[in-house]
């Protein structure tokens, strides 16, 4: 059992906070642009993600990587979640699991 | 293959199939175990390597005071091995890693875990064992995600799992907004006035009756230390308790309430360390030295 490279539940806002570490957050597909995904966060922001594959627009995606800049995470492990997606309970999730609760995940 | 004993080498040989013969060990067990059988949790690699072992029964887990033994995990699968007998593989939920086998004795056991495949998520289903640093986790049924809302409610339900067992052990000064789930056909508000002054949190009524019983039965627990003026039938309780402890049904009797609700009650002080057996199941006596 292994518990010491988390990957910490984050959406644009708590991004900020978490510089070089690894997160993981769902984000909506904007547009792809080369190695880049543009995507909306579950907060509503604006967040860029270094990926090596392209994904169906409109679909949420699920990235797990190194965050590498306020809005920017360069992914390791990306999931296509389908494109529908609760964003609220992921957004309160976030919330919950770098608030009170951040001892049952990091 | 119900087994009442369940030791390191003979879990190995049980593995794969539903691990009936723990719930059965833990459906007889007596009110020095856990209470009930134990349920499967939903919980974070994180919170099991906080689990550590109950106090009398080396094979179960404990989570936030509950038994956990059995655990519900979500999470990425990588390292897939398949093997004649069994297909092991880690299991990362994001807050750790791992590692999870899965015996395979019959072709739906096969089917279930023939389609893994490193880099999907799955719902796993499983038990602990081990010790306390060397835990290992056996599967009993994997289930691949599909609608990935599931990966965000397993992560809330984690939360809102540990919030419930937690809430219910501090005292007083937290404060409960919902009545607790446990609270039915209790006598709400029931203002006992027989509790002596010697507890240190303020009791707020209003918590719900689930806490009045707790402290209650505690009290009756506790009281032979400070009454020595009590009247005669506690005084005659007062020279049986300082051998044996009380019994179960004499605490009920004192304090009036059912038998279930009193049980309920010893066992959670038994889980903090407030009191514990003596002679056998049904005696107890307060661990407060005076």
């Amino acid at each position: 059992m292994d518990t010491s490279s988390p990957a910490v539940f984050v959406n644009a806002e708590l991004l900020k906070m978490y510089q070089g570490r690894r997160v993981r957050a769902v984000v909506q597909v904007m547009r792809n642009e080369g190695g880049l995904i543009v995507g909306q966060s579950t907060d509503g922001h604006q967040l860029t993600v270094k990926v090596s594959q392209a994904f169906p627009l409109s679909h949420f995606v699920e990235v797990i990587g190194i965050a590498d800049g306020n809005q920017s995470i360069r992914a390791e492990i990306c999931t296509d979640f389908g494109d529908t997606y609760d964003t609220l309970a992921y957004n309160g999730l976030c919330q919950l699991a770098n608030g009170k609760f951040k001892n049952l995940f990091l | 293959m119900f087994s009442s004993q369940l030791d390191g080498g003979a879990s190995v040989f049980s593995g794969g199939s539903f691990m009936p013969s723990q719930a059965t060990q833990a459906g007889d067990s007596s009110l020095s175990k856990n209470r009930g059988a134990p349920g499967v949790f939903s919980v974070t690699v994180k919170q099991i390597s906080y689990a550590y072992h109950s106090s009398d029964d080396k094979s179960s887990f404990v989570i936030d005071g509950v038994d956990a033994t059995n655990f519900r995990l979500l999470g990425m699968v990588s390292n897939k091995a398949e093997r004649n007998t069994d297909v092991t593989f880690t299991l990362d939920d994001g807050t750790g890693r791992i590692d999870i086998i899965r015996w395979v004795n019959e072709a739906s056991d096969a089917n279930e875990t023939a389609i893994l495949q490193n880099g999907m998520y799955v719902s796993v289903s499983g038990s602990l064992k081990g010790f306390q640093d060397k835990k290992r986790a056996v599967a009993f049924s994997i289930r691949p995600v599909t609608d990935y809302n599931e990966v965000a409610f397993h992560f809330i339900q984690c939360i809102h799992i540990h919030l419930e067992n937690t809430r219910t052990k501090v005292g007083g000064p937290t404060q409960t907004q919902a009545s607790p789930v446990m609270g039915t056909s209790f006598v709400t508000g029931s203002k006992e006035p027989q509790t002596p002054a010697n507890q240190v949190s303020e009791l707020k009524i209003m918590n719900g009756s689930e806490k009045d019983i707790y402290k209650l039965v505690l009290n009756v627990f506790q009281e032979p230390a400070s009454l020595l003026t009590a009247p005669l039938p506690c005084a005659c309780l007062f020279i049986r308790a300082s051998e044996h402890g009380l019994h179960v049904d004499e605490v009920a009797r004192r304090l009036g309430k059912p038998i279930n609700q009193i049980k309920e009650a010893i066992d959670y002080h038994v889980d903090v360390g407030h009191i514990y057996s003596t002679i056998d199941d049904y005696h107890f006596k307060s661990a407060l030295i005076d």
